[in-house]
């Protein structure tokens, strides 16, 4: 009997094995030419993964477009994969693990992140490729996204050159600036709005919100407006920009102090909403049109356009505290990377090249075909066809966004605005750094309970920090803080030797 | 599934209080499950009372279980291009049916197999079921076996294929057939009968119960997947309904995590509003509320003899 047992079992265990064998054997990577002329290139299909907030329904009109384009360039086919933000990640990770072939995935830092799979070996290393097939995509960009793209000194990834900078700041509605008669040169940094929240919370409805606030607190996007740089996940440990070198935990700095004693004092004011503590979707507010007044850390140029949409059709003004700023997270939020298992490579960067240099291939695959999914308002400016099943609007998912067709009412200066405030923007210390979490996985998730316990009711002035402060930092270095801050040393330093 | 466990426990309570425990314990008793009852629906309640709700309201004023302010908006704006949803409910419909009946059937002869007294290897048969409950391949395998050797990837077979057997229900099923005697079967075979007929015009009459409550666990399983959509298909056209509803809810709610920390923009008005998701939640939920009731006689039987047998 418990032979029989052990033969069946053995048994089983052993097909299962032969079948996950079978299907983990990849095809040899093989070595191609190099230096093919076009005429050469033979037809070849390639497979490109991104993301989008929906899949849009006319992808095939779409693809049929960008064929036509790529066809006559380089030689080959493309075959677009839209994924949905949220499914991005198991997807690719399954893709990835099975060894499903495909040959150009978006990454980014903050959705399938582009160090975690690089590390993994996902990626194939893009500097040869690029010096011999991409001539026109190194130019396109500064030298420091190049750096911040950069793995221990090489490129695995491509960056869709857009804003790589962050502006802190307030976002205002402008029909209460004007009521009141807002000074915005008067407001340098946080405390300075406080005039302003007490008039609206006098003078306007209760329904209005002076100052929005949700359950991930305003202190995770503020640190450079109180000079300091996050790095680890949650944003606890980070360093002083005066001193890049040795990281500290943000949340036992003295800004951090008065950042909650402010939001204490505004909340037992009445100036942020009651429900902040527990709001996950603060949209849902804004949408009314009922928020005053917002923190928020990417004020780019000709975003006040967006934002009125999003604020139910409200004007809005932006009022930065701090100058743009560029670093290695804000660069690398967006890149096409070339699957380390790609059949054609070569062809895969050239691609890639087109969509960062081609215009019309990168406004194909942006706004779709000419008639039906936009209209041509004038030469360079467009209206996007809501209703014509392809409008992605996130041009930044695929290429290089200065190429692309202005939105009807955007100001047409906004391309040139950013394009100066990227190169003109101040750099991170770090730029180029990336944290490896891996050694300090428990820390982190360890770290991860603790905020989720204390953040929400500390941030928005929901808990009296006197009270309750002390406990939370006690609670985050029980957690291993100090272990992480160690490893964090030693990443920065190890990085700098290799600079 | 705990409407339907709550249905079971409430009834054989009830039962086993009339005849032995005095009224008033009783009462008590029912009391709670009655609590219990609304506990569970109310928030069901709630969902449809937020699809009917004016989208301003429900911003200002909060969920309410009765509409402030009374509005189909929500409802029109889904049917003034219905030909996605309709497409998406055509592919559930389509999948539900197919996946129950060829489910069912294999399920009922698997299981009517392995409880068959008089056959050999039934043991052998019955742990190789139950083995598969204990441990799985895992994802990456699973992900393999379907796209690379049953080649099911962008196909409607994609979301049948994988659920038609599942060891749970197998043995739920068995535990019920175990039940039919060996003799009647074998009279039937001194008869005349062959195993498909004494299969089709027997076996199956005899535990009709478990096949209804197999059948409509089946048929639901396949009505709520979104799971199976989401890994194997990429063509538009053969979302299921409920992957529909899921990537609209997933989505948002993965953007308003992540996106306050990143540098790119992405217009969130472009998603529907609340009331829309929750009528969509309504139209995907709906014809299933409807349907349960109907079945839940046959759930005494049909559950409480499988469980009984383990």
């Amino acid at each position: 009997m418990n032979k029989q047992w052990f033969k069946v079992i053995a048994g089983v265990l052993g097909l299962s094995m032969v079948l996950v064998a079978c299907g983990g054997a990849k095809e040899e990577k093989k070595t191609a030419g190099e230096g093919q002329q076009k005429e050469e290139l033979p037809m070849v299909e390639l497979v490109w993964n991104f993301p989008l907030s929906a899949i849009p329904q006319d992808l095939d009109t779409v693809q049929e477009a960008v064929n036509k384009i790529t066809k006559g360039k380089i030689n080959a086919t493309v075959k677009l994969k839209a994924h949905t933000f949220a499914d991005y990640n198991q997807k690719m990770n399954t893709v990835v693990a099975s060894g499903e072939s495909y040959d150009i995935a978006w990454t980014a830092n903050w959705n399938w992140d582009y160090l975690q799979n690089q590390s993994k070996g996902a990626f194939l290393e893009l500097d040869d490729l690029l010096n011999s097939n991409a001539p026109g995509l190194l130019k396109s960009m500064p030298e420091f996204v190049w750096d911040a793209a950069k793995i221990q000194g090489k490129v695995y990834g491509v960056p869709n050159y857009q804003t790589v900078t962050k502006r802190e700041g307030f976002i205002i509605q402008k029909r209460f600036a004007d009521k009141y008669s807002l000074d915005v040169s008067s407001i340098k940094k946080l405390e300075d709005i406080e005039p302003f929240l007490k008039q609206i919370k006098e003078g306007e409805s209760a329904e209005i919100v002076p100052f929005l606030n949700d359950k991930y607190g305003r202190f995770n996007i503020m640190p450079q407006s109180l000079g300091m740089e996050a790095i680890t996940a949650n944003n606890i440990i980070g360093v002083d920009l005066k001193n890049p070198e040795t990281p500290i935990n943000l949340y036992e700095t003295e800004q951090y102090k008065h950042y909650l004693d402010t939001m204490r004092n505004w909340y037992t004011k009445g100036y942020i909403n009651e429900n902040a503590a527990t709001l996950k979707n603060k949209n849902d507010i804004i949408q009314t049109g009922n928020a005053a007044v917002q923190f928020h850390n990417v004020l780019k140029p000709g975003g006040e356009v967006e934002a009125k949409a999003a604020n139910g059709g409200n004007d809005v003004i932006y009022v930065p505290l701090t100058e743009p700023y560029a670093s290695t997270g804000t660069v690398i939020t967006t890149m096409q990377a070339i699957n380390k298992n790609s059949k054609n490579p070569e062809r895969a960067m050239m691609f890639i090249n087109l969509l960062n240099t081609d215009k019309e291939l990168y406004n194909t695959i942006s706004f779709g075909v000419e008639g039906k999914h936009y209209t041509k308002v004038s030469d360079n400016v467009i209206q996007v066809n809501k209703d014509g099943g392809y409008a992605p609007n996130a041009g930044w998912v695929f290429g290089n966004t200065f190429n692309g067709y202005l939105v009807e009412g955007v100001d047409p200066a906004v391309l040139e605005e950013t394009k100066k405030a990227n190169e003109s923007a101040t750099k991170s210390p770090l730029m180029g750094f990336k944290f490896d979490s891996t050694p300090v996985m428990a820390e982190i998730a360890n770290l991860a309970t603790v905020i989720d316990q204390y953040l929400p009711a500390l941030e928005t002035g929901t808990w009296d920090p006197n009270e309750k402060l002390k406990e939370f930092q006690d609670k985050l270095k029980q957690a291993g803080t100090d272990k992480v801050m160690d490893e964090l040393a030693k990443q920065i330093k190890a990085w700098k030797q290799t600079k | 599934m705990p409407t339907s466990q709550v249905a079971i426990n409430k009834k054989t309570a009830n039962r086993f209080i009339e005849s032995k425990q005095s009224r008033w314990s009783s009462r008590i008793i029912n009391l709670f499950f009655c609590l219990l009852s609304i506990l569970f629906i109310i928030p069901l309640l709630l969902v449809i009372s937020i699809s009917f709700t004016d989208e301003k309201t429900l911003l200002q004023s909060g969920y309410q279980l009765i509409p402030e302010k009374f509005s189909l908006a929500a409802y029109s704006l889904i049917f003034d291009s219905p030909g996605v949803l309709l497409n998406a409910y055509g592919i559930t419909i389509l999948v539900t049916v197919i996946g129950t009946v060829i489910g069912l059937f294999l399920t009922s002869l698997t299981a009517y197999t392995i409880s068959r007294k008089d056959y050999r290897y039934r043991k052998i048969m019955t742990f190789f079921v139950f083995f598969t409950t204990l441990f799985s391949g895992g994802l990456v395998p699973f992900y393999i076996m379907v796209t690379q050797y049953l080649h099911l990837k962008d196909t409607i077979g994609a979301l049948i294929v994988p659920y038609l057997l599942s060891p749970f229900f197998i043995l739920v099923m068995k535990g019920f057939m175990d039940k039919i005697p060996l003799e009647v079967i074998e009279s039937a075979k001194m008869d005349g009968a062959s195993e498909w007929r004494i299969f089709f015009t027997m076996v199956i009459p005899l535990s009709l119960p478990a096949m209804v409550t197999i059948g409509l666990f089946i048929s639901f399983q396949y009505w709520n997947d979104w799971w199976l959509g989401l890994l194997f298909i990429d063509n538009q056209n053969l979302i299921p309904l409920q992957l529909m509803l899921y990537r609209v809810m997933s989505t948002i709610e993965y953007l308003s995590n992540n996106l306050s920390s990143v540098n790119v923009s992405i217009d969130m008005t472009q998603f529907p509003s609340l009331s829309t998701r929750m009528a969509m939640a309504v139209l995907a939920a709906g014809p299933m509320m409807l349907v349960f009731p109907f079945f839940q006689k046959y759930f005494i039987s049909g559950l409480t003899v499988g469980s009984v047998k383990g």
